[in-house]
């Protein structure tokens, strides 16, 4: 268990740093550097495929698209919103609340808790992708038919309505 | 040959060094987790300097290559034949001034450099190189491999925004959109590949290419239906991954400069290229591994020559097709290579999946080709005749060039 000791902290300094840091960018790049170290964390424990899966998406995908964003939406000029106010702070503090209660209270409550103390289970992907498309099929497939949806949704979005556009 | 004789010295060769090492360490009484780890540290020391000198050759032989295209000598003072171009450019490269912009952000500006050459450098580390030579055999590999791909598009962002000038800072745009959009028929082409070898272990790919139909032609990938699509698109959308040209509009020099490298000079703008050439290895070992059958012979009864041997050979080829195409094709314009992945590339490899599985009911050989063939012609000719249609349609006008 000794790496939890030395990868909880890089994780929750790492959080405290993107909730901190003035920068937009500079806040995106250390939610990052947390979601690797929870990806990291992953794999300590066993869990490869979630580690790597956790990496794919969240480095690959989520970093991309929060930074991409930021690059689309905001002008140069971070200054401006370099010193937070208080105010900002504290309405901050009240949002993450609910959310914190929340997440420990499941965590306190998990059946899972006690059984991950004693073996760790080492499943491979097979046999976890047989439970998935099997046991857990409805739900795979509630996600996939969302999943499109807002696929269509975004490209119906971004759709040309100018016929010049066309090559 | 029977895969259960026992391997021969040849086949066994690159493992050598890190064999000796480590009895030399157990043999000093140290942990054997520790001399695991020692071996694992010479094989991945003996795959990069592989590599970073392949690199080397490769920056010189691309220039020579694209000069015979354009019928011109190319490099020719330094050494005979201008083999020691690439120590030139080295020494050049280290002793030039490394200039920071003095609106850069000091410490992204350092690190993008540094974590672009890193996620190649690992990827090569769990690629098949020969029978014997796997210098991590890790059972999720081509997970792996894609997971520490992710970690360039964030690179290519730090090194554009970090330099805090408009061109790197388009040049990343351009980049990372462009990587975004050819990842996913980058990987839905390897889903393929995963779906009927029921495995994501690289080595394991390659074993399942083995044997012969017919009793010449090899049991790749690559002749089947769906192999031959898959292929087609992993080498299309690597192109676009690798931003070579006729995708190397992030670097489009006559567009913006050198993209998100033109705030870099010295031997931070020598990693940018080291990134970039060895990221192409590893697509390109990628796409070998996945497609070309890896180690294995082109045809039967040259199993004696070690599988190592085949593998490089096919990487020579294959990195010879990318210097062809960059030598032969124009740029393409930014909302080509968009629509040409999202229209065009992602459709035909999502119907690629179900032609897989057809093939795997179907079971293969004529049956198989029967069966999947409607599968991938009939959308193909959809898709282009559409399209064409639509092109002929519309006007062509010139907004931003009059």
């Amino acid at each position: 268990m000794s790496f939890l000791f030395i990868l909880a902290p890089l994780i929750l300094l790492s959080a405290l740093g993107a909730a901190a840091l003035a920068r937009p960018v500079h806040a995106a790049l250390m939610l990052a550097l947390s979601l690797a170290f929870v990806a990291v964390l992953y794999i300590a424990l066993g869990a490869d495929f979630i580690g790597l899966v956790q990496f794919l998406v969240y480095i690959g995908a989520v970093a991309i698209l929060i930074v991409f964003g930021l690059l689309l939406t905001r002008p140069a000029d971070e200054a401006a919103e370099a010193a937070r106010s208080l105010r900002t702070q504290l309405f901050g503090l009240f949002c993450a609340l609910p959310v914190a209660i929340v997440l420990l209270n499941v965590v306190a409550s998990s059946p899972e808790l006690d059984r991950a103390a004693t073996a760790p289970q080492n499943l491979s992907v097979a046999a976890m992708g047989i439970s998935l498309f099997t046991t857990h099929a409805a739900a795979v497939l509630a996600v996939g038919v969302m999943l499109t949806a807002v696929l269509v949704g975004a490209a119906m979005m971004i759709r040309d309505t100018d016929p010049e556009d066309l090559p | 040959m029977s895969p259960a004789s026992a391997p021969t010295f040849l086949e066994t060769l690159p493992l050598l060094p890190q064999r000796l090492i480590g009895d030399a360490l157990r043999s000093l009484g140290i942990p054997e987790a520790f001399a695991a780890a020692a071996e694992t540290a010479v094989a991945a020391i003996i795959v990069f300097s592989l590599f970073a000198g392949m690199f080397a050759l490769l920056s010189l032989i691309e220039r020579k290559v694209l000069a015979r295209v354009q019928n011109r000598p190319g490099p020719n003072r330094v050494g005979p034949c201008g083999i020691l171009q690439p120590v030139a450019d080295g020494i050049k490269m280290l002793t030039k001034e490394d200039v920071v912009p003095v609106s850069a952000d000091r410490l992204l500006h350092f690190l993008a450099p540094v974590l672009i050459v890193i996620p190649s450098i690992l990827a090569l580390g769990v690629l098949p190189y020969g029978r014997e030579w796997v210098p991590v055999p890790a059972t999720l590999g081509l997970l792996f491999f894609f997971a520490v791909g992710a970690m360039t598009e964030l690179s290519i962002f730090l090194a554009g925004w970090a330099s805090g000038s408009k061109f790197p800072l388009l040049g990343a745009m351009r980049a990372i959109a462009q990587m975004v959009s050819y990842e996913l028929p980058l990987i839905l082409s390897a889903t393929a590949v995963v779906m009927l070898s029921g495995t994501l272990s690289l080595p394991e790919i390659v074993e399942k290419q083995g044997g012969w139909t017919l009793g010449f032609l090899p049991a790749w990938n690559l002749f089947t239906p769906w192999g031959l699509v898959a292929g087609s698109i992993f080498f299309i959308a690597g192109i676009a991954e690798a931003n070579r040209c006729p995708f190397d509009l992030p670097e489009g020099e006559s567009e913006i400069v050198a993209g998100h490298m033109t705030e870099y000079s010295g031997f931070k703008y020598a990693l940018f290229f080291m990134g970039e050439y060895l990221g192409l290895f590893a697509l390109s070992s990628l796409g070998i591994t996945l497609f070309l059958g890896g180690w294995q012979a082109p045809l039967p009864g040259l199993g004696f020559v070690p599988s190592y041997v085949w593998f490089f050979l096919k990487l020579a080829v294959v990195i010879f097709l990318f210097l062809w195409i960059r030598a032969t094709f124009p740029r393409v314009r930014m909302d080509q290579l968009m629509r040409f992945a999202w229209m065009f590339l992602i459709p035909v490899a999502l119907l690629n999946l179900p032609s897989a599985a057809v093939w795997h009911y179907a079971g293969g050989g004529l049956m198989g080709w029967l069966a999947c063939g409607p599968f991938l012609v009939l959308p193909y000719l959809a898709l282009t005749i559409h399209f064409n249609r639509k092109l002929a349609q519309s006007t062509r006008t010139y907004r931003f060039a009059e």
